[in-house]
């Protein structure tokens, strides 16, 4: 047994005794053994269960409608009966059965669409598993609970695409805000938050105002998200500097290697974009000093001019530049900072040196000073440090 | 044993999403409509027939968008809008008008059985028959291929 074995280790090592060996071993076989169902009742329970299915697929397009929604919802009930079971007997795993079951919810309302004719061009069924999936979450608090949640709130932006309104919007949000401030563990957090996000790109459908910078004014009230929840400054700043670094990204190439039409700007919103971010900046330097990064962002609106186009790279790449060399410094971690660098490169490259081989060369060239010159710093700095030891 | 609560609030869900069809059907008036298929096949809900209806002709004045109408029967039988606006009124079948032709969410599409449909679109003349209840939901009940 693999419990006897570490506990003969531990003694030969010194770090329990005889005694404390004895004790343990008693206490672990006093507990209740999982129970074991016989593998031949397992191989009879497979072949009958195929034999049933067979049964109901043979003969599922004569069934009346009722009949094939009733055994969708028989099956959905087996199989939270199983994870109350697992839970009660100690077998198997209850969230297995109970993913299973919220599944066959999902394949009842499939097949009640189907039976009725019931228009999939509305959002009521995703809102129905995304409700459903959340409560699961709250509940039982586990991971695949808030992962599904997830897809289906995804689920309910896409799907409402075209008739989204106000009042759904403003329950999306609020069932989304709760999840965010209720969520206990991160994955569940990430997720509220990119919700949240999504959710701010919604705009674009309900507001009567064309404007490209619905991105850029979600980000920032996110930002102001973060003052209810401070202790998650770490895993929220590092999701706002990625999206923010995203967004500079795709402005970036929008702006400049693309020839879309984009919206025209408005003056008064980049200016008012400017001010907030002003907020954002001061906000973040004196609460969140790890994401005063994404205030740049406020100057976008003024830079997508095309007088102003060719400052949006610039600023792209002094932020990508510093950014990096104040990581380094601080001694943070710089793979972050690196695929940002790198994806500003390869941006600018496809804007300026696509189809001008001079220019390309010329970043070749820059490349290659980059690379010894921080192939020299590296080794002074090794030096030194072997000097200092 | 209050993890149970989630199944019978599920099944309520699926219940009343039913029973909401069969009100429609209790409680409201069937039509037939005359509907010429186009175009089917769903990977996930499975075959299905897309319908447009020739007789539900828009008034002059209608607008491309979102429209509300109501059905009657027609001298030959088959339904033909009664009543038709941009605004909703009590009673109406919520729809879209768009280029030239009159629809509503649940009358695009019809699910049937596996393999009939490419014989249904085939047919090209066929009759839809639904119910429509007296708050305008509308149930579709019945697609066959029509005799005359």
């Amino acid at each position: 047994m693999d419990l006897e074995r570490k506990l003969e280790r531990w003694e030969k090592e010194g770090f329990i005794d005889q005694v404390a060996v004895k004790k343990i071993l008693t206490f672990e076989n006093q507990q209740p053994k999982p129970t074991k169902l016989p593998l031949l009742l397992i191989i009879g329970l497979i072949f009958f269960s195929l034999a049933v299915f067979s049964f109901i697929a043979a003969n599922w397009q004569v069934m009346p409608a009722l009949l094939k929604i009733g055994l969708v919802q028989l099956l959905m009930w087996m199989f939270y009966g199983f994870g109350y079971l697992a839970e009660r007997k100690n077998f198997g795993r209850a969230i297995i059965f109970r993913l299973i079951g919220l599944a066959m919810f999902g394949a009842s309302i499939i097949v009640t669409v189907q039976a009725f004719h019931f228009s999939v061009s509305n959002s009521i069924l995703p809102w129905a598993i995304f409700i459903v999936t959340l409560a699961h979450y709250f509940y039982w608090r586990q991971f695949p609970y808030a992962l599904i949640a997830f897809i289906a709130g995804a689920f309910v932006l896409m799907m409402s695409i075209p008739t989204m309104s106000w009042f759904e919007w403003g329950c999306f949000l609020a069932v989304t805000l709760a999840w965010f401030y209720f969520s206990h563990i991160d994955s569940s957090m990430v997720f509220s938050w990119s919700l949240l996000f999504a959710s701010g790109l919604m705009l674009w459908i309900l507001v009567d105002y064309e404007t490209i910078l619905w991105p850029i004014w979600t980000l920032f009230t996110l930002v102001f998200l973060l003052l209810s929840v401070p202790e998650k400054e770490r895993l929220l700043g590092s999701l706002s500097l990625v999206v923010g670094a995203f967004q500079l990204v795709v402005y970036l190439t929008v702006r400049g290697a693309m020839d879309l039409s984009i919206p025209e700007i408005n003056l008064v919103e980049s200016i008012s974009l400017l001010v907030v971010s002003v907020g954002v900046l001061v906000l973040t330097y004196l609460r969140f000093q790890s994401i005063t990064w994404i205030s740049v962002l406020g100057a976008v609106g003024l830079l997508l001019f095309d007088d102003t186009a060719i400052a949006l790279a610039i600023v792209a790449e002094i932020v990508a530049l510093a950014y990096l060399v104040i990581a380094h410094r601080q001694d943070r971690p710089l793979t972050f900072g690196f695929v940002y660098f790198i994806a500003v490169q390869f941006v600018l490259y496809f804007i300026y040196a696509w189809e001008r081989l001079d220019m390309s060369l010329f970043f070749l060239v820059g490349a290659i000073l980059l690379f010894v010159l921080s192939g020299i710093a590296w080794y002074v700095n090794r030096k030194k440090a072997g000097v200092a030891t | 044993m209050r993890s149970f609560l989630f199944p019978a609030l599920q099944s309520l869900f699926i219940a009343l999403i039913v029973l909401s069809f069969y009100a429609t059907s209790w409680l409201g008036e069937q039509f037939v409509l005359r509907a010429e298929p186009f175009d089917p096949v769903d990977p996930f809900y499975g075959e299905y027939v897309l319908l447009q209806y020739p007789d539900l002709k828009p008034s002059d004045s209608l607008q491309n968008g979102e429209i509300y109408f109501t059905l009657k029967q027609g001298d030959d039988g088959y339904a033909v809008i009664d009543r038709i606006d941009s605004q909703a009124f009590f009673g109406s079948i919520r729809g879209t008008y768009y280029n030239e032709l009159i629809t509503a969410p649940q009358l695009e599409q019809y699910y049937v059985e596996q393999g009939t449909g490419p014989d249904l679109e085939k047919a090209r003349n066929l009759a839809v028959t639904l119910d429509v209840s007296p708050w305008g939901t509308i149930r579709p009940v019945y697609l066959d291929v029509r005799q005359d």
